[in-house]
């Protein structure tokens, strides 16, 4: 699973990553197309959200040479802005990075949006512009980078800067990488619109390699809460994260130790852990075990199962978990959908080993989305859109209706139906290296069936209402379709007058027979006339 | 314009407006429009013992121009009734051709008003039992089939036509007989014939006139001005009327139409039944005797107890010799036979059963749907003469057509069969 730390000493971390970038999804043109967009994109929309800027994105890509597949994709934020001195380092130096730090956030390794320069640089030699300024700087700074690969270094090939003449401030990241624009296409389209639908507070720009434009413009200005840093829960932690926590930590004894680097634990439950596991003295209330710093392997070992054992913490934080929130979800599937219909939940927190997380979900109906024989999932893992492989994934197996009964829900298929799942946690997990498909997790499965229930009930409501709707409407247009020969013919048989009389009292029962409310008996009548009584 | 046909104008014009102001008084009121009618099926049709007829039952339906499956028919309804009100104040004569192609027409869309004559005929019918009028009494026509000769005199359309002075033709009658004015009449009966060339044989050696008696051919199943004539001359005149059908299931049935109404159309019995006619021939008795149930006498006499019992065996003797029976008689085939049971029930099939089965030469599949047939017979054939004649049937399968009476002389037909018929009695009530 994780690179042992040996193997990071022999190779540079860029060489290593370069070597392996099909884990970073890098391994064809056309994945390296869509990953280098999407990373950027990431990348974009974080510098802006988590930090309270309602996000303005554009994406370019454009083609450069034809023949050889090179294209250049350009992406603009308005987000916070790189300090100039880091800017360098930023984009040339792979590990570098604001992220590594426990808390959801969009990007994977901390380091996608190097990874996309990496293969850029090493498909087509051509080096990455960066264009950036900070909020309340004065200048706005241009810098040309190559990343050298050996000594993981950036090399500044160029460095500009120039005054501001107005208040903006963000960054501008163009590289150029050898892709497959033909069959990237839909991906690349998948995933502007799914990140469209799940950050409907951003404006998004897209401009593709054929000139075609397209513009989801922002349909709310509510953003969700942006996360927080949190300590690591104890039922989450392995022996090598125990290990680092223990390293990075000044305590002289267990009791301090676990205080002060967990979330969950308080003086009262590191005492009663530490006696439940016997590595404290219950007779003495002054033993506060020993120091962690000289524990072995076997202890280390001891302590992290006992800690993931122990049923007296309390559950994990949910903090560090920014979910979307139902009313962004619906702007965001009203702006892209368009849909007759739509519901979303957001539920509350759960855990899994240790990790919190939260699922979100979401059906829409109608509109834009297109019938299908199943519904149209679209899945979101912290806020990305995932793209592939969903027939493997959790969600599916919970939507999929050879196992859902939609039927129970007024569903039936071919049905304009879309559901949209969203799970947030500070470890997604993923099935595989690909990172696009979530794994069968009970905990995560049976939340997400609870999830797709909720609003699929709030759907049938809807489904019920609109089939009594339409069952009216039909009776409806029944009755007025046989008003005019019903309202002649006694008029005949009264005498030849009365006609307009007898349309009246005609529409006035039918009126009254549907239920309609007084109000609408003029809609009758100009259904009537709509509807002409050709003769 | 004869006074007569403008007074009927008037009258089922009125009729009609009057019924259908009810439509109107309901919608003043609120109220859903409902046409409220006689229901007018087999389970509703109540064969009415003291008055002889079938009858409609008291049950009703209520069709609702607010209900989904109903508000086209509705709308059927009322569109027929105002055609016809239409050709009633215009002085017009429609068919039921003619309403069919008046009231078709394309609604909104693609729907028509009606799409068949089966549809416009249906509405005909619920407008004839809403207001109650038959489709005569509202001058509507139908194709003429019914014929009459005879001594005497009617007024039709104005003019005056001798029944008796009508050459080798006769007279149609017409498709309103309510507008015929009977003026004067010198017949002491009405003999009816089922057959169409026996009429002609018996009119041409004039038998009316020797006979004094009204001659009338429904020529196959009576239609309805057949049936209003001829029970006018019973009502009016008071003439008794005999009838004369081929010696068979279906001929029995013709009688029974005459007679009491149509199961189909009980809601015009009323005005069309004759409950005084009378079967005349040809009886299976009149061909057999009745010696040939004397073998079933058991079996009728735990049906019919031993009094009915007697009024079946009387020893009566047969018109036909044994070989005259040989050429003129017909085989009775499997649905003669279901016919048959129709009309008396199985109870009454029973004891021949196992004798028709042995006798039919039919095939596994038409004798598995003969025990199949389950009827219990109708009221007005459960009587112990109606059982003796449908009983020599079974016993015997046989068939006969009037015209074999007159292959043995017209003169033994005319002069002596129904004669003597008529003098002794011999016939059913």
């Amino acid at each position: 699973m994780s690179a042992s730390p040996e193997g990071f000493r022999s190779l540079s971390a860029a060489e290593f990553f370069y070597r392996n970038r099909e884990i970073a999804g890098f391994s064809n043109p056309t994945r390296a197309l869509y990953q280098t967009v999407r990373e950027l994109v990431e990348n974009a929309l974080d510098a802006a959200d988590t930090h309270g800027i309602l996000p303005v994105v554009k994406v370019y890509v454009e083609r450069v040479r034809g023949d050889v597949g090179y294209y250049r994709v350009t992406v603009e934020d308005n987000g916070i802005g790189i300090p100039p001195q880091y800017v360098p380092q930023a984009f040339g130096q792979v590990l570098f990075s604001s992220k590594y730090v426990l808390r959801q956030s969009r990007g994977m390794f901390g380091l996608g949006a190097k990874m996309a320069i990496l293969y850029g640089q090493m498909t087509t030699g051509l080096p990455v512009e960066v264009v950036s300024s900070p909020a309340r700087h004065y200048r706005i700074h241009y810098y040309k980078i190559l990343i050298d690969v050996k000594e993981n270094k950036p090399i500044i090939l160029e460095h500009k800067s120039w005054r501001k003449s107005g208040s903006w401030h963000g960054t501008i990241v163009s590289t150029t990488v050898e892709g497959d624009w033909s069959r990237a296409r839909s991906y690349i389209y998948d995933y502007i619109r799914g990140t469209a639908v799940v950050a409907p507070y951003a404006d998004i720009f897209f401009q593709d390699p054929d000139g075609n434009i397209v513009r989801f413009p922002r349909s709310i200005s509510k953003m969700p809460p942006p996360p927080r840093k949190v300590k690591p829960h104890p039922h989450g932690v392995d022996i090598e994260q125990l290990k680092m926590l223990i390293s990075a930590s000044k305590a002289t004894n267990l009791y301090d130790f676990l205080v002060e680097s967990f979330q969950a634990i308080g003086p009262k439950s590191a005492r009663s852990f530490l006696e439940w596991a016997g590595l404290v003295d219950p007779e003495n209330p002054d033993d506060k075990g020993i120091d962690p710093h000289k524990m072995k392997r076997g202890e280390l070992e001891y302590l992290a199962r006992k800690l993931k054992e122990y049923s007296g913490f309390k559950a994990p934080r949910t903090d560090p978990l920014s979910p979307l929130g139902e009313e962004i979800i619906v702007a965001g599937l009203k702006k892209v959908y368009e849909p007759d219909f739509v519901a979303a939940v957001t539920r509350r927190p759960r855990a899994y080993s240790g990790h919190p997380f939260i699922v979100e979900a979401a059906v829409a109906y109608g509109g834009r989305i297109k019938s299908s024989d199943e519904p149209m999932l679209i899945r979101y893992a912290n806020k990305i859109p995932l793209l592939m492989d969903m027939k493997s994934d959790v969600s599916w197996k919970v939507v999929d209706p050879k196992r859902f009964d939609w039927r129970n829900y007024l569903v039936s298929f071919p049905a304009p139906l879309l559901v949209l799942v969203h799970v947030c946690s500070t470890k997604v997990p993923f099935r595989g290296v690909g990172k696009e498909s979530i794994a069968d997790v009970p905990e995560l499965e049976s939340e997400i069936r609870n999830a797709v229930r909720e609003v699929a009930r709030r759907l049938r409501r809807f489904l019920s209402r609109k089939r009594r709707e339409e069952e009216l409407k039909q009776r409806i247009d029944t009755f007025l379709k046989y008003v005019p020969e019903v309202a002649r013919s006694l008029s005949v048989i009264m005498g030849g007058d009365g006609e307009k009389e007898l349309r009246r009292m005609l529409l006035e029962v039918i009126r009254r027979h549907v239920g309609l409310p007084e109000h609408e008996a003029r809609s009758l009548e100009e259904k009537l006339g709509r509807l002409g009584d050709k003769r | 314009m004869r006074q007569m046909d403008v007074e009927a104008r008037r009258r089922a014009a009125a009729t009609i407006r009057e019924r259908f102001l009810e439509i109107v008084e309901q919608m003043r009121r609120g109220e859903k429009p409902v046409l409220v009618m006689p229901k007018r099926t087999l389970s509703n049709t109540i064969y009415d013992v003291r008055r002889r007829m079938l009858l409609l039952g008291p049950d009703k339906i209520k069709r609702s121009f607010l209900d989904l499956g109903e508000a086209r028919r509705f709308m059927q309804t009322l569109l027929m009734a105002s055609i016809i009100y239409e050709a009633l104040v215009n002085d017009e004569y429609p068919t039921i051709r003619d309403l069919y192609y008046r009231g078709k027409h394309t609604l909104r869309g693609r729907e028509n008003t009606w799409d068949t004559q089966r549809e416009s005929d249906a509405a005909i019918r619920d407008v004839e039992s809403y207001t109650g009028l038959l489709r005569e009494e509202m001058l509507i026509l139908s194709k003429e089939k019914g014929k009459v000769v005879g001594r005497m005199r009617i007024r039709s359309g104005g003019d005056v036509i001798d029944l008796s002075r009508m050459g080798h033709g006769a007279y149609s009658i017409e498709p309103t007989p309510d507008q015929i004015e009977f003026l004067d009449i010198d017949a002491e009966y009405v003999l009816v014939i089922e057959k169409d060339a026996v009429f002609q044989q018996l009119h041409r050696i004039k038998f009316w006139d020797k006979h004094k008696a009204l001659l009338i051919t429904s020529a196959g199943q009576p239609d309805r001005a057949t049936r209003r004539f001829v029970r006018r001359l019973s009502d009016e005149l008071g003439l008794p009327v005999y009838i004369l059908t081929d010696s068979d299931p279906y001929g029995f049935y013709i009688y029974s139409v005459f007679k009491i109404g149509s199961v189909t159309l009980s809601y015009e019995s009323e005005r069309l039944a004759t409950p005084d006619a009378k079967f005349i021939g040809v009886m299976p008795s009149d061909i057999f005797g009745d010696e040939v149930l004397e073998k079933y006498a058991d079996a009728f006499a735990k049906l019919l107890g031993k009094r009915g019992l007697r009024k079946i065996l009387t020893g009566k003797k047969p018109v036909l010799s044994a070989g005259e029976r040989r050429n003129y008689i017909i085989r009775a085939k499997p649905s003669d036979v279901m016919r048959a049971i129709e009309l008396v029930g199985v109870d009454t099939y029973a004891p021949f059963r196992k004798y028709v089965e042995s006798k039919l030469r039919v095939g596994g599949k038409e004798l598995r749907e003969l025990r199949r047939k389950e009827h219990a017979g109708y009221d007005w054939f459960k009587t112990p003469e109606w059982i003796r004649e449908i009983g020599i049937f079974f016993a015997t399968l046989s068939k006969l057509e009037i015209e074999a009476l007159t292959s043995r002389g017209l003169r033994f037909l005319a002069h002596k069969y129904i004669p003597e018929k008529i003098e002794t009695g011999d016939w059913i009530e």
